[in-house]
């Protein structure tokens, strides 16, 4: 891609010449090329250093064992069974109302004040502080609803964090659907919502699977939130896998800030190391099930 | 010739597309009603300090004395620190992101981007509180060994870890916006002989301009919004920050710090929730500018 036409022609820089600009290409192709290597790098020491933190505290007994009050030897097993339950929890609400929203807004709404509000807000939702929203859910679920701290009111917290992610998912799902199939089904007689739930949901399919483990992925590391809605204790003892959603419920991620920041017990940074590379390895089994999923049903439903 | 073909729905179809309809409007307004929500509830509790009691705003917002015991619950040392911590996560990682979005949008071979977007989207998944783990047990030591800090905790360590926090987001935001700019305008300036980076620079950057201030914006509400993994390196002193390796505090980690003891009804909570508000305020402050800036550039 080197210049060819004599230096005198571009109309960009006056006093120039071709040797000139091709070092400074070179250069700049050369940052570049740093800037996005490095992003990798970091990734790649990222992962590697929390392994090396947390491999030798990853054992049997801790990824089951209840967590420990005062003494060492505590595990995070309700941890991760809450982390789990709280995301079956969010997702069970999220995923009908953000689909929902977005079909309404890709293919019914039309340009207007209704419109642009929901727009309005949904973007603002997005943007609110993880922190702040937890402080919302501390008003809603705890002072006014008299809940105190529940997996359920940390699910409804984070329903409502994560509702703009998926609806945005779902309108680029759609409007990944070739205009033409939409009106071959309607010139077919079909109405409106036969052609969306027959035509346009199946064919972006993959898409908004793809973009609900995402998002997933992201829900399971929330912490902020949570703090002041699910709480920061487990049941004691066998109760700790509470399968109740009117129970406090602390998450994996929420147990890495507080053991940090509040906990008492001596073996803190290795709980801490533990913790951190499990929530990395899930983040990255979501991640990696999201594009073999993504790609398979691409396969199966559009034939790409 | 025949007629045009009249569609006969059933009933029954029409029935159903009424109650999608209603159902799929319903949803779209339940967006509306939780922001409200949020507003209505946040500014009940955040406005108690100055209509309950009757603490002055410029109290609140001009005053870094924070005792709220003492019914002084000045928050300027966190707006303080907040302003801050956000500016050099921009700095750092504005231009960072810009150049490797210029790299995915402009120079990555397909193969490398196919990694390289897997690998965003995981920095994007890695939990606040790891990025704060990785800045406690990696940064933190490493700051103090080099730069003479004492604790390794403060402004600069917060500021690093937040520039990466925010990468993820200023990358693919960048790349996107520098996508959208026609090919042809590219292609024209590369038929007048322009380099590769003349182009990028002279003609790429102008043009996308208005997304890449998206960019840094949504760049700038997720350094300001960030709590835990600020709190978990910032160092936490509710002081005014007198350099860059001293410990500060932020709205957020001030919310963190005192909201679990915080008693209900006191003016520390309620200072609190102002804080909450504050920051709500800020966020909807930003995205009005997000919407002023694509609003402009598609005039």
């Amino acid at each position: 891609m080197t210049a060819t036409t004599p230096s005198t022609a571009t109309p960009f820089v006056r006093k120039d010449n071709a040797s000139q600009r091709r070092l400074a290409d070179a250069v700049a192709t050369g940052l570049l090329w740093t800037a996005a290597l490095g992003i990798v790098l970091l990734l790649a020491v990222f992962i590697g250093y929390l392994l090396y933190l947390g491999a030798h505290v990853i054992s049997w007994h801790f990824l089951t064992a209840p967590p420990s009050e005062i003494s060492a030897g505590g595990g995070i097993g309700p941890e991760i069974f809450n982390s789990f339950y709280i995301l079956v929890l969010t997702l069970i609400f999220t995923v009908p109302v953000a689909t929902a929203a977005g079909i309404y807004l890709q293919e019914y709404a039309r340009p207007g004040l209704f419109n642009s509000t929901v727009q309005f807000c949904a973007e603002s939702l997005a943007t609110i502080p993880s922190i702040v929203m937890g402080l919302f859910g501390l008003i809603v679920f705890v002072q006014v609803l008299h809940w105190h701290f529940t997996a359920l009111g940390g699910a409804l917290a984070l329903t409502l964090l994560n509702l703009p992610a998926l609806m945005r998912v779902t309108q680029e799902g759609l409007a990944s659907v070739p205009q033409a199939l939409r009106e071959g089904s309607m010139a077919l007689g079909a109405t409106k919502w036969q052609t969306i739930r027959r035509v346009v949901l199946p064919g972006s399919i993959a898409p908004l699977t793809t973009g609900i483990i995402l998002i997933a992925g992201r829900i399971i590391g929330e912490t902020a939130v949570l703090i002041y809605t699910a709480g920061v204790s487990v049941s004691p003892g066998r109760s700790a896998f509470n399968w109740n959603p009117f129970h406090p419920a602390e998450t994996l991620s929420v147990h890495l800030w507080y053991t940090h920041s509040e906990g008492l017990v001596p073996d803190a940074v290795d709980i801490g190391n533990g913790s951190a590379l499990v929530l990395l390895l899930i983040v990255l089994v979501f991640n990696i099930s999201a594009r073999i999923l993504g790609r398979g049903l691409s396969r199966h439903f559009t034939g790409k | 010739m025949v007629g045009p073909v009249i569609a006969t729905h059933s009933s029954r179809a029409h029935v159903q597309e009424s109650i999608a309809r209603g159902v799929l409007l319903a949803a779209s307004a339940f967006v509306i009603l939780a922001m409200a929500a949020i507003v209505v509830y946040l500014a009940s509790e955040g406005l108690r300090l100055f209509f309950v009691d009757h603490i002055s705003p410029l109290a609140f917002l001009g005053s870094a004395a924070f005792e709220p015991d003492s019914r002084s619950p000045g928050a300027l040392a966190f707006i303080v620190g907040s302003l801050a911590v956000t500016f050099f996560a921009i700095v750092m990682g504005g231009p960072l992101g810009i150049a490797v979005g210029i790299f995915l949008s402009q120079l990555a071979p397909p193969r490398l981007g196919s990694i390289m977007k897997p690998a965003i989207e995981i920095l994007v998944g890695i939990p606040s509180v790891v990025y704060g783990w990785l800045g406690l047990t990696l940064l933190a030591p490493l700051i103090r060994l080099h730069l003479g800090s004492q604790t390794g905790f403060g402004l600069l360590t917060a500021g690093i870890v937040l520039s990466i926090m925010i990468l993820p987001t200023v990358i693919s935001l960048s790349e996107d916006a520098l996508k959208s700019v026609p090919v042809t305008i590219k292609e024209a300036s590369m038929a007048l002989g322009a380099t590769r980076w003349q182009t990028i620079f002279h003609v790429l950057l102008p043009a996308a301009r208005s997304g890449l201030t998206v960019a840094l914006i949504l760049g700038i509400a997720r350094a300001i919004g960030e709590a835990l993994a600020v709190q978990m390196v910032i160092g936490n002193s509710a002081v005014i920050p007198q350099g860059l390796l001293n410990p500060a505090a932020t709205l957020t980690t001030e919310i963190v710090t005192d909201m679990g003891s915080a008693q209900q009804g006191s003016v520390l909570q309620h200072s609190l929730f102002s804080m909450a508000f504050l920051l709500l305020l800020i966020a909807m402050a930003l995205i009005t500018l997000v919407r002023w800036a694509l609003k402009r550039s598609a005039l």
